[in-house]
């Protein structure tokens, strides 16, 4: 499972999950839970370069990924721990401007949220009993500068709620990631920035680990160009 | 490799609004530049299969030609698209239209109307050589005998070259992805029972790619609610 970055064919990202952060971007609190697909195209791991592309607001998202051990669907809630293998610290990069102008017309998110290095991803972190996904903070900074800062506890639709809902639409299967949503704090990152995130047990030991540093994306051709 | 890609491939991309006929009957606005929504490849159902159509779903089929990808790539730039490309595969981009319509008005992710279990129906590899233009190719769907949609790949707004150029100037192309590269008019609803059958034709008639299938009410499962 240490190598689901390597063989998982898909991340599914949960839209909505902490009121602090559906406040922020004045959004609406969501009846249930939502999802978006990032390609795996898009991991980045640790150590990595977030590449932003011309015109393009990025913006970082913290979040507590799981890595999917068992596959199934329409997995109840009760059975949702046991298809879980374990976690993984992740960041969902993401275009803020393009993703409000396609939100305005309605239509998907996908290049919004799949552009190339737009999710960095920590190392594979088994689950064990003493680690209650629950209960994880988690910390986002950039020059050394706190950004974000949440507690899993804070999740609107807990992880049983989100495994039942995703595999109620689409099968899951080993090596999927599933990112569980961000806390507040979202902002953007600029070219030279150095982002630093942890994933810890609250009062307890960092589980958890995860550097970038953001640069330009250069010789590409794509261009974000607002439209009117 | 490319002619597994349904066991192989990691990702769907579904170019939006690529026939002008379609966007008309959707009343919907046309693009400047292509855009995509991804669908997961648990979504795809091999010939023979039943569309499982989700509780409170109103189910329509968009028949498509597929494009798989043998050599991948990033910032593929148009002439050098087609070298890329390992062959076709005839594919059904099937959507869940009140799901659909609920959260383009909600501005929310297209994911779930487009990405339920089976709702990709896909046929088997055509290897490139088999097709010698594949933007003069003929495209029809059947549901219980009836034809619904009947359209040539000529009509694409964005050719072949240019949806890959657009592709891989966002994300990454691996070999064994899949594009399906847009619709043409006379999407309709299926229900539970209908038989359904796909074709692929060169202009001549000649028959390329075949789905045949049917299509039945999923037990269990989400349920859709407007």
């Amino acid at each position: 499972m240490a190598s689901f970055a390597r063989h998982g064919k898909k991340i599914v990202a949960i839209g909505r999950n902490y009121a602090e952060h559906v406040k922020e971007l004045s959004n609406a609190m969501p009846p249930e839970p939502f999802f978006f697909t990032k390609p795996t195209t898009s991991y980045v791991a640790s150590g990595g370069v977030v590449l932003i592309p011309p015109g393009i607001d990025a913006h970082h998202e913290v979040e507590l990924g799981l890595v999917i051990g068992k596959g199934g669907r329409d997995i109840p809630q009760a059975n949702a721990q046991a298809h879980i293998a374990g976690y993984a610290l992740a960041v969902d990069m993401t275009a803020r401007n393009l993703q409000n102008q396609v939100k305005k017309k309605g239509l998907p998110w996908s290049a919004a949220k799949g552009f190339d290095t737009f999710t960095p991803i920590g190392p594979f972190i088994e689950k064990t009993s003493s680690i209650d996904p629950q209960n994880l903070a988690l910390v986002l900074s950039i020059n050394g500068e706190t950004k974000q800062s949440g507690l899993t506890s804070d999740m609107i639709f807990r992880i049983p709620r989100l495994i039942e809902h995703i595999s109620s639409i689409m099968t899951l299967e080993e090596g999927d990631l599933v990112l569980t949503g961000t806390p507040s704090g979202v902002g953007p990152v600029k070219p030279g920035d150095k982002v630093e995130c942890t994933l810890a047990i609250p009062s307890g030991p960092v589980l958890s680990k995860l550097f970038f540093s953001v640069a330009k994306r250069e010789g590409g051709f794509y261009t974000f160009t607002p439209e009117k | 490799m490319a002619a597994n890609f349904v066991k192989t491939g990691k990702k769907i991309i579904g170019i939006g609004r690529n026939y002008h006929a379609h966007i008309a009957e959707m009343k919907s606005a046309t693009s400047v530049e292509p855009w995509f929504f991804l669908k997961p490849t648990t979504s795809y159902l091999q010939n023979g299969g039943t569309v499982e159509i989700p509780n409170g779903v109103d189910m329509h089929h968009e028949v498509e030609l597929g494009v798989v990808i043998g050599r991948g790539g990033k910032n593929i730039s148009s002439e050098m698209a087609m070298s890329h490309v390992a062959g076709y595969a005839l594919g059904i981009d099937m959507t869940a239209r009140n799901y659909q319509a609920q959260v383009k008005a909600k501005s929310l992710p297209w994911t779930s109307p487009k990405g339920f279990d089976t709702f990709c129906p896909i046929s088997s590899f055509v290897p490139k050589e088999k097709i010698e233009n594949p933007h003069d190719l003929t495209l029809w769907i059947e549901i219980n005998g009836v034809t619904k949609q009947r359209g040539t790949t000529a009509d694409m707004i964005f050719s072949i070259p240019r949806l890959i150029e657009h592709c891989s100037s966002i994300m990454t192309l691996e070999e064994g992805d899949l594009i399906l590269t847009g619709t043409p008019s006379g999407v309709s609803s299926i229900v539970h029972g209908d038989k359904i059958v796909a074709g692929l034709e060169t202009k001549a008639g000649e028959e390329l790619a075949r789905w045949e299938g049917d299509a039945a009410d999923r037990q269990g499962g989400y349920s859709f609610s407007s």
